[in-house]
């Protein structure tokens, strides 16, 4: 295991470094002057050339690109000019909201999703399949900004029960002090996760009741309930395991649509309007940070995937 | 349209932030013209009901404005009408104050001082401080204030150019020549030459914004005073007072940003989302003292976001967003106020009179080929179908809405109306066969007056490209209108979306040259202007701005009128001439919509500014 990990973690160096070079060489060619971006249109030339030398986007491209690892050696994401902030106050400020949102309705389509996939595969062709069925394609297709908007047409406008913005607030606690408000995002992020995650376990649940093992286990008398318990859940859970491994980049991504919607200045609004304004020290630490999560979040699956299944092994 | 200007106009001259003004020098003030009335979007109620003393009012900030830079004397980067408007006004005011309402003119009522005398060589100007205002500490603002603000403008500058928005080398301060406290209420400014007047107060002294020098000459937290005027003191104090601007979370707790001598205080600041929360400054000695207690300035990730609130009741002032003009009705209905206008400024399709593919260059050199795409694009069509009626019809770079004292009259009618016949018998009569629905090409090849001009050879195609930003949507609508009536004359429209980033950076004449055969004409939207609309780097040749590389000397010469003559209608004359020359086909001015609750009143004036980006939340007030 020892060597495994030292193995992944050599390897997600090498990804991370090259993600690092890719980013910065496609931001490169995206925006060769950003200092016009940052200055604005009628910015005098001499502006922009003071602002381009200022912060070194006149340097050779790889010059640029060995300063910014240099940067990051010392702890170091930069600074944001157009923000007025350092990277890393920038993300602290929005990453525990956007983990959160992400984070919950993750973990409570999980909750959700698996015994419902269950109960759909077990009763399969049943009118509560059916229905269910439906239910979730309706949700799956249904865009999740549209879902937003009948959310808050319903509970704000008509129900008047909850306001339609997310507390402003810098910091975590500071938002969910009125927890009822931040209750519509959660519920559209997860309605969402729940319509795909339950598609998942049903198909994973009926290809685990069509194993011998499970036939055995039937014909040996045991109750449906420890058969489900014992032999199926655990068996058709392992993709679910790969599939929530992967979804922890999503904590960092975070979600644009729910965010632009509810008023939450999380960080998939930073990343878009980061793009925007070619904010490039976010863009890049951003993009950094996400391809961590992605190695990790991989990472994470497969050890679980050995906890939950010992026929697997590391190697 | 909102985000259209934000992006396009936000490039763009915080120089109105600069005022304008008045021929204060001399004996003709200018002003707008009296029978021009502000055509605006909805109602502007007049003041009713009683004031109530105290209360809170929420109002909204746009989108992505992201108020982040508190000290006065802003980096390029960071310097947004968002910022200066909405944000540092409230707490340090210009030495003069626009607009005067909706209209883009000094409001001398508002000023620090009386508008500027100038001396009989032309080159220095008299500023009196009116000797009203006071800052926080009760110490009153002063000509060394005035001073000190200019100092540490030249520190700035001089350390990196960018680090002021509205500056540009060899103009404000470097032409100032000397600076001179004549008494505490009195300033003089030399400048190293005569320039027209009007430019040098409106563009030049209306950047200046008094800081308090009795309180800021420091270096350190906690340190003595020094000597701003040894420019390697006045270097420190800029440096340092950059390192405080940078402290977002201590906005509010820095005793630095209450020595103020606006209305308001900050007192809350979100350094995530740029919520600010202002508190009625106790000391303001100016006009127009504060009812209520508080203004709540709320961020939003959106204007779906914004205009929930709005419907909820939660927001006592927003902005309306194009998309949602349908829903004005109900908003009216629901008990909001509704006004709207043009900000001062144009929207542009700019053509490329470098490109030389299929011989545009000198196609487009030929103005009877800009009169005749003029003729097809249908404003009156535009505004009502794409903006929803709520924009106005312009025609050059000097709008007749909102009323401005610089309009020409060319303003006021479309000289070139919507006309596909208009523009079939110009080119027809310049030796184009005509093919609509096909492809017209040029026939009479030469230069005569009825052929198609010089450098067009026979059987050339008149066809070309324009790139359009691809946000807000309204700008390839636009584009495809255009490209639609095109088609019914025969030319062949080639519309490219690209970012807005992508166009102003890659798709300019003085900016990449490399790439003149890429592109005919584009369009990101346009510009917001100052209070002195020259369009002085836009057509004059070799303007830092001037994308698609137009030069006409006859330009040149009125550009240069405006700037450096002493004609006080230099300007009027300016726009007159490029409206009817087209270096490209102006377009409608989307309103800037603004809602407020009917609980709230107070002079019509201090609404109406929001269609310009100002608050003057002092003359707000709650009803009892």
């Amino acid at each position: 295991m020892t060597r495994y990990i030292i193995r992944r973690s050599l390897t997600a160096i090498i990804v991370l470094l090259g993600i690092s070079f890719v980013t910065f060489l496609l931001l490169h060619f995206i925006a060769p002057s950003p200092g016009r971006a940052a200055l604005g249109v009628r910015a005098t030339p001499a502006a922009v050339h003071a602002y381009n030398q200022q912060h070194g986007f006149l340097k050779p491209f790889l010059v640029q690109f060995v300063d910014y690892l240099n940067q990051l050696l010392h702890g170091n994401l930069g600074f944001s000019f157009v923000l007025n902030q350092s990277v890393t106050a920038i993300l602290g400020e929005r990453a525990p909201l956007s983990a959160f949102l992400s984070g919950t309705s993750v973990v409570l389509a999980i909750l959700v999703a698996i015994p419902l996939g269950i109960f759909q595969a077990v009763k399969r062709n049943s009118v509560g399949d059916n229905v269910l069925t439906a239910v979730s394609f309706t949700l799956y297709s249904t865009p999740v900004f549209l879902f937003g908007v009948l959310l808050i047409q319903i509970f704000v406008f008509n129900l008047n029960l909850v306001d339609a913005n997310v507390p402003q607030s810098q910091t975590l606690l500071g938002a969910l002090a009125d927890f009822k408000d931040i209750i519509l995002p959660i519920v559209a992020l997860t309605a969402t996760n729940v319509a795909s995650y339950s598609r998942y376990q049903r198909s994973s649940a009926l290809d685990v009741l069509a194993q011998d093992y499970i036939k055995v286990a039937r014909s040996k008398g045991l109750s449906t309930r420890l058969v489900l318990m014992r032999h199926l859940v655990r068996n058709a859970a392992l993709p679910m395991v790969t599939l929530v491994g992967l979804s922890i980049p999503a904590l960092l991504a975070g979600n644009l649509l729910i965010e632009a919607l509810f008023n939450i200045n999380g960080l998939g609004l930073l990343f878009v309007n980061s793009l925007q304004r070619q904010d490039f020290q976010v863009l890049l630490a951003y993009t950094l940070i996400g391809a961590a999560l992605t190695v990790l979040g991989n990472f994470i699956a497969d050890i679980a995937l050995t906890v939950a299944d010992p026929r697997i092994r590391l190697v | 349209m909102t985000s259209q200007r934000s992006n396009a106009r936000r490039a763009i001259l915080l120089a109105a932030a600069s005022l304008l003004v008045l021929a204060a020098c001399g004996t003709t003030k200018k002003t707008a013209d009296q029978n021009l009335k502000a055509v605006g979007y909805g109602n502007l109620p007049s003041q009713s009901g009683t004031p109530q003393a105290g209360g809170t009012i929420t109002f909204s900030q746009s989108p992505g404005a992201d108020p982040n830079w508190i000290f006065p004397i802003t980096p390029a980067a960071n310097s947004s009408v968002y910022v200066a408007y909405q944000f540092q006004n409230l707490m340090w005011r210009p030495l003069y104050w626009a607009p005067k309402g909706s209209s883009p003119q000094i409001d001398d009522a508002l000023s620090l001082a009386a508008e500027p005398s100038k001396s009989a060589d032309g080159k220095t100007f008299t500023i009196k401080l009116n000797g009203q205002y006071k800052w926080s500490d009760g110490q009153p603002v002063t000509s060394a204030d005035i001073l000190f603000f200019i100092d540490i403008y030249r520190a700035a500058v001089k350390e990196n150019p960018s680090n002021v928005g509205n500056y540009t080398p060899g103009q404000f301060p470097d032409n100032v020549t000397s600076a001179v406290a004549v008494d505490q209420n009195t300033v003089t400014l030399t400048f190293d030459k005569v320039y027209n007047p009007e430019w040098v107060f409106l563009s030049e002294i209306g950047q200046i914004v008094p800081i308090p020098s009795h309180a800021w000459a420091i270096t350190k937290t906690g340190g003595s005073q020094v000597d701003y005027t040894d420019p390697a003191n006045a270097k420190a104090i800029y440096d340092y007072f950059v390192t405080q601007s940078k402290d977002l979370k201590s906005y509010a707790s820095n005793p630095l940003w209450q020595m103020v001598d606006g209305p308001f205080k900050i007192s809350s600041y979100n350094a995530n989302t740029g919520a600010a929360n202002f508190t009625a400054n106790a000391a303001y000695a100016g006009p127009n003292k504060p009812h209520i207690a508080e203004l709540d300035e709320l961020a939003y990730t959106s204007t779906t976001a914004e205009f929930n609130d709005l419907r909820s009741g939660k927001l006592d002032v927003g902005f309306v967003d194009p998309s949602d003009i349908p829903q004005v009705p109900a908003l009216q209905k629901q008990g909001f106020n509704v006004y709207g206008l043009p900000d001062f400024g144009f929207n542009y399709i700019a053509f490329n009179f470098k490109d030389t593919t299929g011989h545009w260059s000198d196609i487009v050199k030929q103005l009877y080929v800009r009169q005749a795409i003029a003729h097809l694009q249908d404003e009156a069509g535009v505004i009502s179908g794409l903006y929803k009626g709520a924009a106005f019809e312009a025609y050059g770079p000097v709008p007749a809405q909102p009323v401005s004292p610089f309009a020409p009259a060319n303003a006021k009618q479309n000289p070139y109306p919507f006309s596909i016949d208009a523009a079939k018998q110009l080119l027809t009569s310049h030796g184009w066969t005509v093919n609509p629905g096909g492809t017209t090409t040029c026939t009479s090849a030469g230069s005569g007056p009825s052929q198609c001009g010089d450098g067009i050879p026979a059987g050339t195609p008149l066809t070309f490209n324009i790139v359009y930003s691809n946000s807000p949507a309204v700008i390839g609508q636009q584009v495809n209108a255009i490209q639609s009536a095109a088609k019914q004359v025969g030319i062949t429209i080639n519309t490219v979306p690209k970012t807005f980033n992508f166009i102003v950076e890659n798709y300019g004449v003085p900016e990449a040259p490399a790439n003149n055969n890429q592109w005919a004409a584009e369009d990101f939207g346009g510009f917001s202007e100052g209070l002195y609309p020259s369009t002085n780097d836009l057509f004059n040749t070799g303007g830092s701005f001037n994308q698609g590389g137009y030069s006409d000397p006859t330009m040149d010469q009125l550009i240069s009128n405006s700037i450096n003559g002493t004609d006080p209608q230099a300007v009027q004359k300016e726009a007159a001439y490029v409206t009817q020359q087209l270096p490209g086909i102006f377009q409608p001015n989307p309103d800037l919509i603004w809602a407020w609750k009917n609980t709230i009143s107070g002079p019509p004036d201090g609404f109406a500014n929001m269609t310009q980006y100002v608050i003057t939340p002092e003359m707000w007030f709650l009803k009892q």
